[in-house]
């Protein structure tokens, strides 16, 4: 009695198409996150703190270890609008 | 009604509407990111206790912004003083730490072999250790507990 391969296409289809999916959403997070892993579970202080990394380099997941700030950073913060009324 | 302009997006450099006044000392802000503060967090503990403290303090009594300038800038040029300290002996160490933060959602327990040879370096160059506050008296504090729990899965 042959096997019916034809049934398991289906099966097939759905593996592949999850792993698929799954495989797009995880690379388009990391391209938004700078090749790493995304942060998870972020509170207010760790919004706060990616807040100020952005401030410092540009980005949320941007990253430098040097001790002095750069210049900007002193007025780079969104405290500062303008009224226009 | 009031606008905001993004200060990332502006054709201009930015001058300062309402600075400060001349009187107050400027100090330089740190310009390191939150992963390579986060590595070094216990290290800012043991070598700038002193000032903390007093900023802690100081804060305690009243949250008014400008009563606690002074300590404030204590505090930052002590915690520039350790990061310029720890970039130039255990650079290595430093960086490999807190990039493995970074790959992992800042978790100290995920990084514990970074942070074993950063521990080692800072404790050999600058003599600094890391002690959790508030942990229990008597057992090994859970940076040096040999078979944690929660642990990465690969060794």
């Amino acid at each position: 009695m042959p096997v019916p391969w034809e049934a398991l296409i289906p099966f097939g289809l759905l593996t592949t198409m999850f792993a698929a999916a799954g495989t797009l959403f995880n690379t388009s997070q990391r391209l938004q996150n700078q090749g790493k892993p995304v942060r998870y579970g972020l509170d207010a202080w760790e919004n706060m703190m990616m807040d100020r990394d952005k401030r410092l380099t540009g980005h949320l997941r941007g990253q430098r270890s040097d001790p002095i700030a750069p210049e900007e950073f002193a007025t780079n913060s969104a405290w500062y609008t303008e009224r226009t009324g | 009604m009031s606008v905001y302009h993004d200060p990332s997006k502006a054709d201009k450099p930015y001058t300062d509407p309402t600075p400060l006044p001349a009187n107050i000392p400027k100090v330089q802000e740190i310009g390191a990111t939150s992963a390579p503060l986060k590595s070094a967090a216990f290290f800012l503990g043991a070598y700038c206790k002193d000032y903390n403290e007093d900023f802690m303090l100081c804060k305690a009594e009243s949250r008014d912004p400008g009563h606690c300038l002074k300590e404030g800038r204590r505090v930052t040029r002590c915690a520039t003083e350790l990061i310029t300290k720890l970039r130039e002996n255990c650079l290595k160490e430093f960086e490999s730490h807190w990039a493995c933060l970074e790959n992992n959602n800042q978790e100290y327990y995920m990084c514990r072999k970074p942070e074993r040879t950063l521990n080692k370096c800072v404790f050999e160059k600058l003599g600094l250790t890391k002690t959790i506050p508030g942990s229990a008296a008597g057992k090994p504090q859970i940076h040096e507990v040999e078979k944690p729990i929660f642990k990465a899965v690969q060794k």
